[in-house]
């Protein structure tokens, strides 16, 4: 069976190129290799711009969204693009289909993103938050505790605020900042839709979550897995939770 | 002279005595000077006749400011440079303070100092620099400068203030064009080193230099260069330097007009040179510090001198290192960041039969290991240092074998240094900085209980 056939997991990948400065892409690579594992073929469609026309046509294949971050010059650049996109990607989310989005890439599938100029970028309205660049930039280890799957780890880097109102968020924060000045929540977890700057590939660290993307989103096309457990991310996964253990043993920042 | 600036100069001294007994603390003497004496660095530093020559970017700037102060001394200058590492305001001061009269005085015709990004502008404003390199511009270090448009713009800053040179890496997306990018100085030459295409575009993962988004302007590798570099076999590389002279003060008055110069074979000398070791960045580095001699020395510029020098020059501390332990040859891998890792697995020959890995807090966050292509292994023997599991994940997924991973360092290298000689080639380490010190010491130990270490 090849990876284009109608039994085949589809990931979109938005930006991979403008979008991808922290080791993000290893989210598409996890989800996929964790997919692969179990049996279900994966087929990865990277949409950058306009120039993938043939991606773009495509985009209601698409059972699984992805979009990373990036410094805010690349923020800015994508900004138009994901707008010209953004029915799109809003019709996905409402169907059903899980979206990961990532710093700047969460930020663009906001409702707002106001600068530091003072300007406000109008986003693609995805997620139900609205972004607020400035204070000082957080650096360091991140440590989450989460209702639905427990420990979250993995790293924060963020020069902004996320307003995500009296929506449900990934997790509470034991160590580093989330989207307020006073530590309290970080980032935004409802239904299908998950946003957080826990930047690079935050699931490595967490597994978890991974597979719980991974099965919204295969449950919705019915597809199975035909090995569910595989010794080979049994290994991996006691290797994450080792990872996990180390850094919400001493965590640190800058 | 002043009382005190003895002052300083004896403090720092002391502690600098009193650190090195505790084994450490190499900054520490220079903190305390600059507290006494906020004008040293600056005033010691101006009194040197032919000034300072600033090396910057994000790889390279130890071992191009070793070739360059090489470079500089087999033409007969006395130079002045901070030693690998010691670029930061006190690392300088404390370079100072080991060879300065007690009323601080250097005994030096010229300063060829390292300089940290992050810290190059308020650097360049303390040092004025006539001279500045810049090496590259790559992902490096998020964790402290996050963007590399912001480090970008810290190194346009640092290019800006020198007077009489400016020598820039062509290959690099952010440096080719920096020059028409920074207001123009009156006297100001630039020139570009770089390397020909046959060598650059076949390079695996380029010269990993970050991607520029937006304003992108002239294409790397569209300036004419005054040293390139035109073959690489090995650790040997063949650079062709330019003959015209690029003495400062005629070339530009306006920034960019070196365009204009084009390189006929016969204007160029080839000189063949010796690098640290194997990969085209090291050649870039030695095509780089030979553009900065050219351009800082002019007429008194000597090719055969280059060679020589680089000839001579022994491998600056722990990058593409041979250690001998026990009667046993281990590489040392330094793992800075993903282009120095990146280029340097690229560079290996075959997949080590032996490979070791130490990563700890000195690199907070290994995100980036999920962009490194580590294709060049086929397993890794021992994982050690607070990142390990990290990086027995990243190697599970790719099915790279992991044979153990313990994170106490001295019991995992024992195990490592215990495994049989390998059939083939080495033991390899791959190594953050803050590990590499650390291994060092640890094998120094051995060596001072009669171990060999070489
Ligand atoms: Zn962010």
């Amino acid at each position: 069976m090849s990876a284009a056939s109608t039994g085949a997991l589809r990931i979109l990948h938005l930006f991979p190129r403008l979008l991808g400065l922290n080791g993000e892409s290893g989210n598409v690579e996890i989800l996929r290799r964790r997919a692969e594992a179990r049996g279900l073929p994966v087929e990865v469609l990277s949409y950058d711009g306009p120039d993938d026309s043939a991606v773009r046509s495509r985009f209601d294949d698409a059972d699984l969204v992805f979009i990373g971050s990036g410094p805010v010059s690349a923020e800015l650049i994508a900004h138009p693009l994901v707008v010209a996109i953004a029915g799109d990607l809003r019709a996905l989310a409402d169907d059903g289909r899980p979206v990961l989005a990532i710093g700047a890439g969460f930020q663009l599938l906001g409702q707002t993103i106001a600068l530091e100029s003072g300007q406000v970028l109008e986003g693609a309205s995805v997620f139900p938050v609205a972004t607020r660049h400035g204070g000082t930039r957080v650096v360091g280890d991140f440590v989450l505790d989460s209702p639905r799957i427990g420990p979250i780890v993995g790293f924060e880097n963020r020069g902004s605020f996320v307003d995500v109102g009296p929506h449900g968020t990934l997790g509470r924060v034991v160590y580093g900042r989330g989207n307020s000045e006073t530590p309290g929540e970080e980032g935004f977890w409802e239904d299908n839709l998950l946003g957080t700057h826990m930047h690079g590939p935050v699931l490595a660290n967490n597994p978890a979550l991974a597979d719980s993307l991974l099965d919204t989103a295969r449950l919705r096309r019915g597809l199975e897995y035909t090995d569910p457990a595989p010794e080979s991310l049994r290994l991996v996964d006691e290797s994450a939770r080792q990872a996990r253990a180390t850094i919400a043993a001493s965590p640190l920042s800058e | 002279m002043t009382v005190r600036t003895t002052a300083a100069v004896l403090v720092g001294r002391a502690v600098r005595v009193a650190a090195r007994l505790r084994g450490g603390g190499s900054a520490i003497p220079g903190n305390i000077a600059l507290r006494i004496d906020p004008g040293f660095l600056e005033r010691t530093i101006a009194a040197i006749p032919d000034g300072v020559v600033a090396v910057s970017g994000s790889n390279g700037k130890s071992t191009t400011t070793n070739m360059l102060a090489a470079i500089i001394r087999a033409h007969g200058l006395k130079v002045f440079t901070n030693p690998s590492g010691g670029n930061l305001p006190q690392g300088i001061a404390s370079a100072l303070l080991s060879e300065v009269s007690v009323g601080g005085r250097l005994d030096a015709d010229i300063a060829i100092l390292e300089v940290d990004e992050g810290y190059g502008t308020r650097l360049a404003e303390l040092l004025k620099p006539k001279t500045v390199l810049l090496l590259n511009i790559q992902i490096d270090q998020l964790n402290r400068y996050h963007e590399p448009d912001r480090v970008a713009a810290m190194l346009a800053r640092v290019a800006a203030t020198s007077t009489d040179g400016l020598i820039l890496n062509r290959e690099d997306n952010f440096l080719v064009d920096l020059d028409t990018r920074i207001p123009a100085h009156s006297g100001r030459a630039v020139s570009f080193f770089g390397g020909v295409p046959e060598l650059v575009e076949p390079a695996s993962h380029g010269v990993a230099s970050a991607d520029r988004f937006g304003d992108a302007g002239a294409k790397p590798g569209s300036r004419p260069a005054a040293v390139e570099v035109v073959a690489l076999t090995g650790s040997r590389a063949t650079l062709a330097i330019e003959k015209a002279t690029l003495d400062a003060g005629t070339t530009s008055a306006s920034a960019g007009s070196t365009d204009a110069v084009a390189g006929s074979p016969e204007d160029r000398t080839l000189i063949e040179v010796k690098l640290p070791s194997r990969g085209l960045h090291y050649a870039l580095d030695a095509a780089g510090a030979a553009a900065t001699a050219r351009s800082v020395l002019g007429d008194r510029f000597r090719p055969e001198l280059v060679s020589q020098a680089l000839d001579s020059l022994a491998t600056v501390y722990g990058r593409g290192e041979m250690l001998v332990v026990d009667g046993e040859q281990i590489e040392i891998i330094m793992m800075k960041n993903p282009a120095s890792l990146q280029l340097n697995l690229d560079s290996l020959e075959s997949a080590p039969e032996q490979v070791f890995l130490a990563v700890d807090e000195g690199t907070p966050d290994p995100s980036w290991i999920w962009d490194i292509d580590f294709s060049a292994l086929d397993h890794v023997d021992g994982v050690t240092g607070s990142k390990a599991w990290q990086f027995a994940t990243r190697f599970g997924y790719l099915g790279i074998p992991v044979g153990s991973v313990d994170l106490d360092v001295r019991a995992a290298l024992k195990a490592f240094l215990a495994l049989p000689k390998p059939a083939t080639g080495h033991k390899v380490m791959i190594l953050n900085y803050e590990q590499m010190m650390g291994i060092r010491k640890i094998l120094g130990f051995k060596e001072l209980e009669g171990g060999g270490a070489a």
